[in-house]
């Protein structure tokens, strides 16, 4: 193998060692500051629409919006669940 | 061995998928109502130039007091299309049907809980079996939580029209496996804010190209076998309480990368940044609106070129591809959505029953720089808690 291929390979995994040290340290970080807790009476706003990430109706929807947006962009993933059965590729 | 498996998975998984549902349906007779039990039914319609897109879905969830719950959903694509859209040499219009299940079994306990989940789906030359296990855990009294999610999937692809040469004989389709891994944080901040970050990688070995479409001088499109995909996510709520107004924002960085092929070397190298916002709404007692807007913004793998802008690109090149989705690619996405708690439906006479659930509507226009051209997207749904 070229050294001039070999020194871009080495940097990348640097870099990616960087970045993976740095999420690291900042999961770490977040450990050591305990969040104040949230009574039960404080949470209705929380369990509005808007704020839940699972709210029934809204996934299926963003399931048939990642089934077209997987065939029409080269970046499928970062939705929570594997790809696979679309046929789109 | 795993074309072994995959064939006997479809003989197998016929009748189990069946059983599944049987099984389903026994867990969801109606016991005692929870506030997660729901049905959801939805159709979706996508149109673009080329491509018409109708989707009718059915959901179910239903939780049991013992904390064992069960989802299922079944879905229908009817897709038709003329694919010289899509890159291939001459144009034929078509439509295909495509049929998709899935089950998960949930078992919760006081603040974890694990998934396992199986999904089919099938067409005339597209297969795929997909299993994943998710499990989470909350703590810090109940205001993080952090979920962990594993799969893997068996996909065959064939061709209506001829033998790939990816084929080994005497199989007349190729194969696609898939490994996936998750990792989600989700940390309340305060009584109106939250915010989640998550990292997901997949590696995908087989055949990732489209047997149909073709570039000119070179044949059948070749792309590499090997693909790792990779997602950071971030999202955040924030809720207004004086304006009754939800906000959402969310940013997707992805990168893939060629396993063991870091650097200048790497074939794919595709990155893309997505940015999305939702603001939620109530409009009426009953009415509210969601007003949503996505960006995405992507360069294109390494090895694609435009054959349309320099015919000569690919001259002695290993892989050669005219997928649109592979190139630079822009989208923007607005959309309005309507939901309506049918509450005013309870006196009506036969509608009444109606009066628990939620309406949905939605209207979309997708914004496309590729050659697919702009897309509109209608969805309709109800969703009854029961």
């Amino acid at each position: 193998m070229s050294p001039t291929r070999e020194r871009p390979r080495r940097a990348a995994r640097r870099r990616l060692r960087a970045l993976l040290a740095a999420g690291l340290l900042a999961a770490l970080g977040g450990c050591a500051h305990r969040p104040p807790p949230i009574q039960p009476w404080q949470r209705e706003h929380l369990a509005k629409r808007g704020m839940r990430f699972d709210m029934p109706g809204e996934t299926e929807e963003d399931r048939f919006r990642q089934h077209w947006l997987g065939s029409r962009e080269g970046s499928d993933l970062g939705y929570g669940e594997p790809g696979g059965g679309c046929g789109c590729n | 061995m795993r074309r072994a498996l995959r064939s006997s998975l479809a003989v197998a998984l016929g009748p189990a998928v069946f059983a599944l549902w049987v099984f389903a349906l026994a867990v969801l007779r109606p016991v005692r109502a929870r506030a997660d039990d729901y049905v959801t039914v939805r159709g979706a319609y996508y149109r673009e130039p080329s491509t018409r897109v109708i989707q009718p879905t059915v959901e179910v969830e239903r939780d049991s007091p013992t904390g064992w719950d069960v989802k299922a959903h079944y879905l229908v694509d009817a897709i038709t299309s003329a694919s010289v859209s899509a890159g291939t040499s001459t144009d034929s219009i078509f439509t295909e049907m495509r049929n998709e299940a899935a089950l998960t079994v949930r078992k919760r306990w006081d603040r974890s809980e694990v998934s396992v989940g199986y999904k089919y789906s099938t067409e005339s030359d597209y297969w795929s079996h997909a299993f994943g296990v998710s499990a989470s855990q909350r703590f810090w009294g109940d205001t993080a939580r952090v979920g962990v999610s594993a799969g893997f999937n068996l996909d065959t692809v064939g061709s209506r029209v001829r033998t790939p040469e990816c084929a080994k004989p005497p199989s007349t389709t190729c194969s696609l496996d898939g490994v996936f891994g998750g990792l989600t944080y989700t940390q309340v901040l305060s009584p109106v804010a939250l915010a989640q970050a998550s990292a997901e990688a997949s590696y995908l070995d087989g055949f990732q190209a489209n047997l149909y479409r073709m570039v000119a001088s070179y044949g059948y499109e070749k792309i590499p076998g090997k693909r790792l995909r990779n997602a950071l996510a971030a999202r955040a709520a924030y809720y207004f309480p004086r304006a009754s107004l939800a906000l959402r924002l969310q940013y997707r960085y992805y990168f893939d990368v060629s396993p063991g092929d870091l650097g200048a070397g790497d074939p794919w190298q595709i990155q893309s940044h997505m940015l999305e916002v939702r603001a939620y709404r109530p409009l009426t007692r009953d009415l509210s609106v969601r007003l949503s807007y996505r960006q995405y913004l992507q360069s294109k793998a390494s090895f694609w070129c435009d054959v349309a802008v320099d015919p000569g690109c690919y001259v002695g090149a290993r892989y050669y591809a005219t997928d649109p989705k592979l190139g630079p690619v822009h989208t923007e996405y607005p959309e309005v959505e309507l939901f309506w708690q049918a509450e005013s439906l309870r006196e009506v006479p036969v509608l009444g029953w109606l009066a628990a659930g939620t309406f949905q509507l939605s209207y979309g226009h997708y914004f496309q720089n590729t050659s697919f051209g702009n897309a509109h997207v209608l969805q309709a749904g109800y969703t009854l808690p029961y």
